[in-house]
């Protein structure tokens, strides 16, 4: 179990070392410079896919969450506390990329729009989940919470989305049903390229967070016993 | 219970005595009510401060009341959810509450049905005061008012017991609560707030049908999933 757990870190480091380059050559040197935009539409590259993999969290963290509550198996809620805590810097660096682009292109730094209100909820979601795990008497009654809040939002996220699609819109749709593609080449395969990186690289964070829980897990039963022999 | 092996009650009747104990503790001590109804009463005079009689009848009082309304109830009723647990945290009483032989999701619905009787005393308080101070009529909108008010407070009070109860576990108050329920409550707030203007302004509520019925989509998700996973929040 730890040696293939160690083979698919390495496997992941060595995966997002060498094609984080690749992305970046694709989006600063091979992909076009958009027309209207100029240079400011790079930023596209980062933050279309740092959202996704944000989104891409709260559906590991509604797994995590399920999971514990089922099985109660430590294992689930290190997936949990994993997804919280790296979802939080993604929405986060979501948060700080969105009105960079958002002032250029729309003249604003921020809008009450269904994606960016739905973002800014999930921050604080995310921060609220991680706060009551920390307010916690023991790990376990802090796995516990931590899941109980944590199917809750990832079931509210979507229709946080929803209401406030309704109440109000404005995000520019790229990739729309029945449209056709309107991006360049170049900048698709950037775009897909960068994707990639993003996803493995939530991939190796959370592999690395999940770790980092089993080995306080073990040090506080060692602790634990330590104190007991005393 | 007479000493034999008296047969636990079903899932409602349980639920039932739940509610009714926290209703006649509540009966007897009136805390929550005085508290809620003073607070939401002192919200009221700051928000008249805050955007005075005539900034609101400029805007038209259709458009500024709900949100007042909305806030108002929102912050008195986190206290609300607040105490209602702290009553189980007197003499460890959660223990004796989570061990009686009941279903675990019954504890939740009998407070949820408590917190909600509570919540409706309030607002019947509180809908005249903000007619009064702000100078709305809801005499003629009355039936589609109380409606919305009261489809939106059904799952506001499903999510306030269920929060209140991790934020009792975790030992502590409002601040806490108000973090966690507020962002979490958003599409009922937007819901509640758009409907509730439909309905000052007299408009039909056939025209709010997708607001409607999200909020009771809501309010079924919101009772379901914590009856499911309330027994995690009263294990030790």
């Amino acid at each position: 179990m730890q040696r293939l757990y160690d083979v698919l870190r390495a496997a992941l480091l060595a995966a997002t070392a060498a094609l984080m380059p690749v992305a970046l050559y694709l989006i600063f040197v091979n992909a076009p410079e958009e027309k209207v935009m100029g240079a400011v539409q790079k930023i596209f590259y980062f933050h279309v896919p740092i959202a996704a993999v944000t989104f891409l969290s709260v559906f590991v963290l509604l797994a995590g969450a399920v999971g514990y509550l089922w099985t109660r198996r430590a294992g689930w809620d290190h997936l949990s506390i994993a997804s919280a805590e790296v979802g939080l810097v993604f929405c986060t660096l979501v948060l700080i990329t969105g009105p960079i682009w958002a002032k250029p292109a729309w003249g604003v730094w921020w809008t009450w729009e269904a994606k960016l209100t739905t973002t800014l909820i999930l921050w604080l979601l995310l921060a609220g989940i991680l706060l009551s795990r920390a307010y916690a008497s023991s790990p376990e009654q802090g796995a516990r919470v931590a899941s109980v809040l944590g199917v809750v939002a990832a079931l509210d996220v979507p229709i946080i989305y929803k209401a406030v699609d309704w109440w109000r819109g404005q995000h520019p749709i790229v990739f729309g049903a029945g449209k056709t593609n309107p991006l360049a080449p170049g900048m698709m395969s950037a775009l897909k390229v960068s994707m990639l990186v993003f996803v493995l690289l939530y991939a190796l964070l959370v592999a690395a967070r999940m770790r980092l829980a089993a080995l306080e897990d073990r040090l506080a039963a060692l602790e634990d016993a330590a104190w007991r022999s005393q | 219970m007479n000493g034999s092996l008296a047969r636990p009650p079903g899932f409602f009747a349980a639920a039932m005595i739940v509610a009714r104990k926290d209703l006649r503790i509540e009966g007897r001590t009136k805390e929550t009510l005085l508290a809620t109804v003073l607070f939401a009463l002192v919200e009221l005079v700051v928000f008249g401060f805050a955007f005075d009689l005539d900034t609101i009848r400029r805007m038209g009082p259709e458009k500024v009341v709900p949100g007042l309304l909305w806030l108002t109830l929102a912050f008195s009723a986190i206290v609300g959810f607040t105490r209602s647990f702290r009553l189980e945290r007197a003499r460890e009483a959660l223990i004796a509450v989570a061990l009686a032989p009941i279903d675990r999701g019954a504890v939740f619905v009998g407070k949820w049905m408590a917190n909600l009787a509570l919540l409706f005393m309030l607002e019947a308080v509180l809908l005249p005061l903000v007619a009064l101070f702000f100078d709305v009529n809801i005499v003629g909108v009355a039936g589609p008012l109380v409606l919305v008010v009261a489809v939106h407070t059904v799952g506001l009070a499903a999510l306030g017991t269920l929060f209140g109860a991790v934020v009792s576990r975790l030992g502590r108050g409002e601040a806490l609560l108000a973090t966690l329920l507020l962002p979490a409550a958003t599409p009922l707030f937007l819901s509640a707030v758009h409907c509730t203007a439909s309905a000052l302004a007299a408009t039909p509520l056939a025209v709010e049908r997708k607001w409607l019925l999200l909020t009771v989509g809501l309010d079924v998700l919101y009772v379901l999933v914590a009856v499911l996973i309330f027994d995690a929040i009263l294990e030790e």
